[in-house]
């Protein structure tokens, strides 16, 4: 039977798609790199998954999941063609309010679920910017981050178990709501494999009370270099608030045209602070961080009055990607991360690399970790456009890795920076990456070609990956 | 093949390591893969000695071959303004946290931990008795170097506090007791000490739930103890409202001591319950909100009833230490972790010949 008419009698005929028009939707995430896959399934359930894996490997056709598609490095793109797996239809929530956790389909979209847990009066803390429509499995996929994950850690530290489809279908469940599993932490290195050693049909994660009290102060500055001092500053002294996030000019400019969210068009830079906790904490921190902020020459520290005032801060920025779509056609986005005492250097070089190349680059960040996104908007339709933001985007992952950063702090490698893996890591280091890779996924299925460069496994002269195809950047 | 003389050339003086096992202190990462390259060449078993405080894992091999970590003891790096320490394997977790505090730093490590060794922690999966509100030990990891069994040396991870760069190997190697490689240095994540602590006895744990995220709730035996950290006005209206006795500082109890010592897994919400379930005599400590419960014994009586009834809840009940031979018939990690097939063909990449600290891990491997 061909590859579609075993998934159709494994699932159902409609949940199994291959008209072009449908292939075209699940082509590309949002990053700039589209692939073509055979068919899409939408699966239901971890045992329809399981089948799906089994007949990947019948066929020998990769299989590449999705969730939303908001990766920005075409971890969901199927540059190697083969079946698309969409989680979206796995979207079972149940929660456990005594022990603060819940299991959680992998199709579950990230706020659905602090949503659906509020009421306990519990949430999930990593709140990636795209958090109203990624997908936990996206989410887990990536190790994903957000600006509340400076105090709490990104996705990996609040998930605690995980049921996922392996090679051969076989399922297992790993981790649990009991600390410290015995064993090697196999569910600890399916997060952030990016799709390529498993399916995740459903994660256990952890939960926090609902914060007490909180502060939210939105900090104007008249250079950029004061902003990032001032973060720099905080976590020097030892001070660590619940997110430090920083727009700059342009970038508010934009979102304000768009969400009026009373941003500080005027200023250079502005400063989004919040801290968390009891009462008498956080009115004890948003005063110490308005003393750095003045002692950094701020213009002025304004205080979110009320919940909607803190709602209407986060959301502006929040959309901030989104924002630019008014200004240019497309936008090209690197996500990088340097130590906090290097963001002043840091900002300033890729300031000037975007200088260079004359390109508008406009930044919206997590300062307090360090994880850059400086944004280069650009037209791709104009003659030789993408070949110069590239090269352009190539020299600030590389002035941020000059000063002691990696390559990416929460998007991840996917395809787009694979190839500059080897910048980061020595022919061992990728070897050792590639062995793991291989107990995995021995015969390579689970979204091939991402995360390690051609070669990576030292003394393979096998080579099942193939460079970067031909047309795959749009 | 290594010659076997360049290993002697790092032969060592090691406390209770009998003549006929040799005692080797390397001090870099070459005289590591050199040893390992010997014994796998050589099929000898490895056991990778830090303080010495987690041997009583597993069930381990005769070891023909004790390496030292004791050379590994430097700090490599600290960037205080960063909060990211970079350590030898083999330093002190006690020297490091003393070192870090001077700066108001912790790297949250375990609070009493003896002779303990950041690598041994590391490689045992031992947290902190904070790790309800800071997190456990591996979420501390941020880049390693490793030298796998077979002699490679591999870095993973960054020197910085977030980071996607590739599989997340750190959290990998915490809790896999050394079978990935020896850990010879390690980059942690610090979390600032702020201005005030205090501990608040309390008679009943259910008095914490005034605290929205304390630092820690714990009961042993005979106390039971909120502990909070914050600004100054933050600890007195929170230690205010948890009335009870006041001790200034964060007042750590130790572990239980007995002959027998044992680490009762449960899910959070269980922890009462099984401290309601321990046999007469065993003595416990337990960090509430987390389900950590570590206990000792002079008797193994009591012990399966207790496994049983943890694994029927998804809990686990293992063997932190026991004197030879005492525990004949039961195993030390309970039923074996899924995915064991998996873990044996990870393994393989790393320490082919199963040379480092075979049969510690769980399942036997
Ligand atoms: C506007 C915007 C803002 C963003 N903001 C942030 C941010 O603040 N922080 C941040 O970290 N990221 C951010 N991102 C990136 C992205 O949203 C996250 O990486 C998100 O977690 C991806 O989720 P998804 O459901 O869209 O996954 P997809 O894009 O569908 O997939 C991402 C990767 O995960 C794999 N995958 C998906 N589901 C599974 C599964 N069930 N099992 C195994 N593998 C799977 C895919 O194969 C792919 O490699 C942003 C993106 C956009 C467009």
């Amino acid at each position: 039977m061909s590859l579609v008419d075993d998934l159709r009698s494994a699932l159902s005929h409609d949940r199994v798609l291959e008209e072009p028009l449908e292939l075209h939707l699940y082509s590309k995430d949002a990053s700039m790199m589209r692939g073509e896959a055979t068919c899409v399934v939408l699966t239901e359930t971890t045992d329809e998954v399981a089948a799906v894996v089994r007949i990947a490997e019948d066929h020998r056709v990769p299989i590449v999941a999705r969730g939303a598609g908001t990766g920005l490095t075409a971890g969901a793109s199927p540059t190697e063609g083969g079946i698309v797996l969409s989680t979206t239809l796995m979207n079972d929530i149940e929660i456990d309010v005594d022990n603060r956790t819940a299991w959680v389909g992998a199709g579950v979209i990230n706020l659905d679920l602090s949503t659906y847990a509020e009421p306990y009066g519990l949430h999930f803390a990593p709140d990636p910017s795209s958090q109203s429509v990624c997908t936990i499995g996206g989410n887990v996929a990536n190790n994903s981050g957000g600006a509340h994950c400076l105090a709490e850690g990104a996705t990996t530290s609040h998930v605690l178990g995980l049921e996922v489809v392996l090679a051969g279908g076989e399922v297992v469940v790993l981790g649990g709501e009991a600390p410290d599993s015995p064993g090697l932490d196999i569910k600890g290195i399916i997060v952030g494999s990016e799709g390529t050693l498993g399916i995740v049909t459903s994660a256990l994660v952890r939960l926090l009370p609902l914060d007490p009290d909180v502060r939210t102060l939105l900090i104007d500055f008249e250079t950029m270099e004061e902003a990032t001092q001032t973060v720099s500053d905080m976590i020097a002294a030892g001070f660590v608030p619940a997110a430090l996030e920083i727009m700059d000019q342009k970038m508010m400019v934009a979102v304000e045209n768009w969400l009026h969210a009373g941003f500080p068009t005027d200023a250079a830079a502005m400063l989004l602070a919040e801290v968390v906790g009891e009462t008498e904490a956080v009115t004890a921190e948003a005063a110490l961080i308005s003393e750095m902020a003045y002692k950094n020459n701020a213009r002025g520290v304004e205080l979110a009055e009320d919940e909607a005032h803190r709602a209407k801060l986060w959301k502006g920025r929040k959309s901030a990607f989104g924002a630019l779509a008014q200004i240019s056609p497309d936008y090209y986005l690197h996500d990088t991360v340097v130590p906090r005492s290097r963001l002043v250097e840091t900002m300033d070089e890729v300031q000037q690399i975007a200088d260079r190349y004359g390109l508008d680059v406009y930044n919206v960040f997590h300062a307090g970790d360090g994880n850059l996104h400086p944004l280069i908007s650009f037209d791709a339709s104009e003659e030789g456009m993408l070949d110069k933001v590239q090269r352009a985007g190539e020299e600030m992952v590389a002035a941020c890795l000059r000063n002691g950063g990696a390559l990416s702090g929460e998007h991840g490698i996917g395809l787009e920076k694979r190839d500059m893996m080897r910048a980061s890591f020595t022919e061992l280091d990728l070897d050792a990456q590639a062995r793991l890779k291989e107990a995995f996924d021995p015969e390579g299925l689970f979204n091939p070609a991402k995360i390690l460069p051609e070669g990576s496994r030292c003394f393979d002269f096998g080579g099942t990956r193939r460079p970067i195809p031909e047309g795959a950047w749009v | 093949m290594t010659h076997p003389g360049d290993i002697m050339r790092l032969e060592a003086e090691i406390a209770g390591v009998p003549a006929d096992v040799l005692a080797v202190a390397p001090s870099t990462n070459d005289e590591v893969a050199s040893v390992l390259r010997y014994a796998s060449d050589s099929n000898k078993v490895v056991d990778v000695l830090g303080g010495g405080t987690h041997h009583g894992y597993g069930s381990p091999r005769q070891p023909e071959i004790v390496l030292s970590m004791g050379r590994f003891d430097q700090t490599e790096a600290w960037n205080p303004e960063d909060l990211t320490v970079v350590v030898g394997g083999g330093m002190p977790i006690e020297r490091l946290e003393g070192m870090l505090a001077e700066r108001s730093q912790t790297a949250v490590l375990p609070e009493v931990p003896g002779s303990s060794t950041v690598g041994g922690a590391i490689s045992a999966g031992m947290s902190s008795l904070r790790r309800g509100r800071l997190y456990g030990t591996r979420e501390r990891v941020l880049e390693v170097t490793l030298v796998t069994g077979d002699g490679r040396v591999v870095r993973a991870g960054g020197r910085v506090v977030k980071n996607v760069t590739g599989y997340d190997l750190p959290r990998l190697v915490v809790g896999a007791f050394g079978s990935l490689g020896v850990i010879t240095s390690i980059c942690l994540k610090l979390w600032p000490v702020p201005p005030a602590a205090m501990t608040v006895i309390v008679d009943d744990v259910s008095a914490a739930d005034v605290v929205s995220r304390p630092l820690a709730v714990l009961e042993s035996d005979d106390r039971k103890a909120v502990f909070i950290w914050g600004t100054e006005s933050e600890v007195e209206a929170v230690s205010g409202r948890l009335r009870g006795e006041e001790i200034p500082g964060l007042d750590w109890p130790v572990d239980p001591a007995g002959s027998l010592r044992w680490s009762l897994r449960v899910p959070p919400a269980n922890t009462s319950e099984a401290i309601a379930k321990l046999p007469g005599g065993w003595r416990y400590l337990a960090v509430h909100g987390v389900g950590d419960i570590r206990l000792a014994s002079d008797s193994r009586q009591g012990a399966g009833a207790l496994r049983s009834w943890a694994e029927g809840i998804g809990g686990r009940l293992v063997v932190t230490e026991s004197p030879p031979a005492s525990l004949p018939d039961f195993d030390p990690w309970g039923e074996p972790p899924p995915a064991i097939e998996l873990q044996r063909r990870v393994i393989a990449q790393f320490d082919p010949r199963r040379i480092i600290n075979p049969g510690r891990l769980a399942g036997g491997l």
